[in-house]
C-alpha cells in the first residue's frame, strides 16, 4: 500500500472516529472537552493560516475570539439576534478588529509584530472588564440556548457536538484550499522574503494585513461556538494567557501540514482534561514541551510524525530488499 | 524621451549624502552600466528608484509618470524591477514556484510563454523541482534574474548581477543579458567587473560621492582620466 492511499485511509477512520464520538463517548463530560477542544482548533486554523503560510505569529489570537464571543453576545441582548445571526456578524466584527490591531502593528515585523497582538490582547480584557453594562463587567455576560434550526435541536450536547465539528471540518477544508491556492503561494513569498515579494510586485502590506483578518474571522467562529456552548462569558476567557495557550498549541501541532493545529488542540486542550493531569503540572510539562518541539521539532510533531513514518517506510524497504536478497541465496 | 527621465535626485542617511542630485537617463535599447566606488549611491540609487527608499527631493519618471516615492510592489508592476545585491530566492519553494510567483503577478506581456520556457532560457530547467534553498550559489543567481524576467519587465535594474560568481559563470551570465535588448527588455546594471561592464555595456556612468562624475560611450568613459584617478587607478 503506497504511502499516499495509507494516508487516505487513515484520514477517513479518523474522520469516521470524529463523527462517531458522540455515539460511543464514554462520558458526558468527555464529549464536552471534545466541543471545547473542537472550538480552539477552529481558531488554532486560522492561526495556522496567518503563522504557517504568512509567517506571521500572533499570541493574541485568543481576544480575537473574544471580539466574536462579545459581538455574538452584545447583538443577542441588544438587538435580539440569535446564534445564527451572530455566526457571520462576529467573524466580520472579528475580522475587522484584526484590521483595526494590523494597520499599525504589521508596519513592523517579527517578534515586534507579536508583542503587538499580545498587548492588544491585554488591552481587551482590559476594556472588557471595565466596559459597565455593555460587556457586563468582570462578571461577563449570559447567552441564551442557541435553538432549533431546521427543526434540529442544537441544545443537546451530541448535536451541538455535530455542529462544532461540521465548523471545525469546514475550517479544515478552508486552510487546505488556502494552502492550494495561488493566493497561500503568494503569502509563502512574503514569508519566504518579503523584499522579494514586493519586488516581483506583491503588495505585502495587503496581503499580510488580509492574512491577519482572515485568521480573525476564524477566530471570530470559534469564538461564538464556544460562548454558546459556555453559554456565560467574561473577560478572563480572553486574556494573555488563553492566547499564549493557542499559539503554543499551534507551535506543537505544527501549521503546514493539515492535521498538526487539530494534533495541537487534543495535545494542549483534550489530553490533560480528559486524563485529569493537575493543571500546574501539565502548564510546567508544556513549557518544557514547547521548548523541545521548538527545539528539536520546529515543524510541529504532525510533521515529525510524517517524518518518521516515511523514514521507517525506507527501513522497511530496505530490510525486506536484505531478504528477498538473503532468501535468493545472493 | 528616454524611458526612464530621473532629476536632481537626492537622498540622506544621517550625516551622509548618498544621492546628492543625480541626474540620469535610461533607454531601453542600450545597456546602461553604473559603476563607482563602494558607498558611491549606486545600490541606493537603485533603491530610491524602486521605492524602497523616499528620495528626498528629486523626479522619477517612468515611462511618463513621476513613481517617487511609489511603493516597490506598484513600481514593479509598471514594468520596472530590480534584481538584489545578494542572492534573493524564496528559499523553501521550489525553483518553479519561484518563478511561477513572480509570473503570476505580470502586467506586461512577456516576450515568453511561460515560467518553464523562462527557466530553460536561463538553463534552470533541471532544477525546477528543487527547492530554491538547495541551489548552489551560480544557479541561485541565475534564479535572481529568471524570477525578474518573470514579471515581464519594460525595464531591469540589475545590482551586481556577477557578484560571487566565478569567471566562467560570469561570462555565461552575461551572455544571456546581452540578449535581454534584444526581447525588448532594457538593462541597467551595476558592477564592479570591469571585463564584463566593457563586455554588456554601451553607455557608461559614474558615481561618486552620490554624484555624476562622468557619462558616456563605454569606452571613453573608461578612458576619462577623472574616472581612471577616481575608481579605476590604473588603465584596464
Amino acid at each position: 500500500m503506497s504511502g499516499r492511499v495509507s494516508g487516505r485511509v487513515a484520514s477517513a477512520a479518523f474522520l469516521l472516529l470524529l463523527v462517531a464520538l458522540p455515539w460511543i463517548s464514554p462520558s458526558y463530560r468527555f464529549l464536552s472537552i471534545a466541543i471545547s477542544t473542537g472550538t480552539v482548533a477552529i481558531t488554532l486554523y486560522g492561526l495556522a493560516v496567518l503563522f504557517g503560510q504568512a509567517g506571521l505569529m500572533s499570541v493574541g489570537h485568543a481576544a480575537l475570539m473574544g471580539v466574536g464571543a462579545y459581538s455574538a453576545a452584545i447583538l443577542a441582548l441588544r438587538l435580539g439576534i440569535g446564534f445564527w445571526g451572530a455566526l457571520p456578524c462576529a467573524m466580520l466584527t472579528a475580522a475587522l478588529a484584526a484590521g483595526l490591531i494590523g494597520l499599525p502593528s504589521l508596519r513592523v515585523s517579527g517578534h515586534h509584530f507579536v508583542i503587538i497582538t499580545y498587548a492588544f490582547c491585554t488591552l481587551l480584557t482590559i476594556v472588557l472588564t471595565n466596559g459597565g453594562d455593555a460587556t457586563g463587567g468582570a462578571s461577563g455576560l449570559d447567552l441564551d440556548p442557541v435553538g432549533r434550526l431546521f427543526g434540529v435541536n442544537f441544545d443537546s450536547v451530541r448535536n451541538y457536538y455535530l455542529l462544532v465539528l461540521a465548523a471545525l471540518l469546514a475550517a479544515m477544508l478552508a486552510t487546505d484550499l488556502i494552502a492550494r491556492s495561488g493566493y497561500g503561494r503568494t503569502l509563502r513569498a512574503i514569508r519566504e522574503n518579503e523584499a522579494l515579494a514586493r519586488a516581483v510586485g506583491i503588495n505585502t502590506a495587503l496581503h499580510k494585513l488580509g492574512a491577519f483578518m482572515l485568521s480573525g474571522a476564524f477566530a471570530g467562529l470559534a469564538g461564538v461556538l464556544q460562548a454558546y456552548y459556555l453559554r456565560h462569558i467574561s473577560p478572563g476567557l480572553y486574556g494573555g494567557l488563553p492566547s499564549l495557550y493557542i499559539a503554543m498549541s499551534v507551535m506543537l501541532g505544527g501549521a503546514r501540514v493539515l492535521y498538526g493545529p487539530l494534533a495541537g488542540a487534543v495535545i494542549v486542550n483534550f489530553l490533560p482534561e480528559v486524563l485529569s493531569i493537575d493543571p500546574v503540572d501539565s502548564r510546567m510539562a508544556y513549557g518544557a514541551g514547547l521548548v523541545l518541539v521548538i527545539l528539536l521539532l520546529p515543524g510541529g510533531v504532525i510533521a515529525s510524525l510524517a517524518d518518521l513514518g516515511a523514514w521507517a517506510a525506507a527501513l522497511a524497504r530496505r530490510t525486506a530488499g536484505r531478504w528477498t536478497q538473503l532468501a535468493q541465496g545472493r | 524621451m528616454a524611458a526612464l527621465e530621473i532629476s536632481g535626485l537626492r537622498k540622506r542617511f544621517g550625516g551622509v549624502e548618498a544621492l546628492a542630485g543625480v541626474d540620469l537617463s535610461v533607454t531601453r535599447d542600450a545597456i546602461l552600466g553604473i559603476v563607482g566606488p563602494n558607498g558611491s549611491g549606486k545600490t541606493t540609487l537603485f533603491n530610491v528608484i524602486t521605492g524602497v527608499f523616499r528620495p528626498a527631493a528629486g523626479r522619477i519618471v517612468w515611462e511618463g509618470h513621476d513613481i517617487a516615492g511609489h511603493p516597490t510592489h506598484a513600481i514593479a508592476r509598471r514594468g520596472l524591477v530590480r534584481t538584489f545585491q545578494q542572492a534573493m530566492s524564496f528559499p523553501a519553494l521550489t525553483v518553479a514556484e519561484n518563478v511561477g510567483i513572480a509570473w503570476a503577478r505580470r502586467r506586461m506581456a512577456a516576450p515568453w510563454a511561460g515560467p518553464d520556457a523562462i527557466l530553460d532560457f536561463m538553463g534552470l530547467s533541471e532544477q525546477s523541482a528543487e527547492p530554491a534553498g538547495r541551489l548552489p550559489f551560480g544557479l541561485l543567481r541565475r534564479l535572481g534574474l529568471a524570477v525578474a524576467l518573470a514579471t515581464a519587465p519594460r525595464l531591469l535594474l540589475l545590482d551586481e548581477p556577477g557578484a560571487g560568481l566565478n569567471e566562467a559563470e560570469t561570462a555565461e551570465l552575461g551572455e544571456l543579458i546581452l540578449q535581454l535588448p534584444g526581447r525588448d527588455i532594457g538593462v541597467c546594471l551595476i558592477d564592479h567587473d570591469m571585463a564584463l561592464m566593457a563586455r554588456l555595456c554601451q553607455r557608461l556612468v559614474v558615481l561618486d560621492f552620490g554624484t555624476k562624475i562622468a557619462e558616456g560611450p563605454t569606452r571613453a568613459v573608461l578612458e576619462d582620466p577623472t574616472v581612471i584617478d577616481v575608481y579605476l587607478g590604473h588603465r584596464p
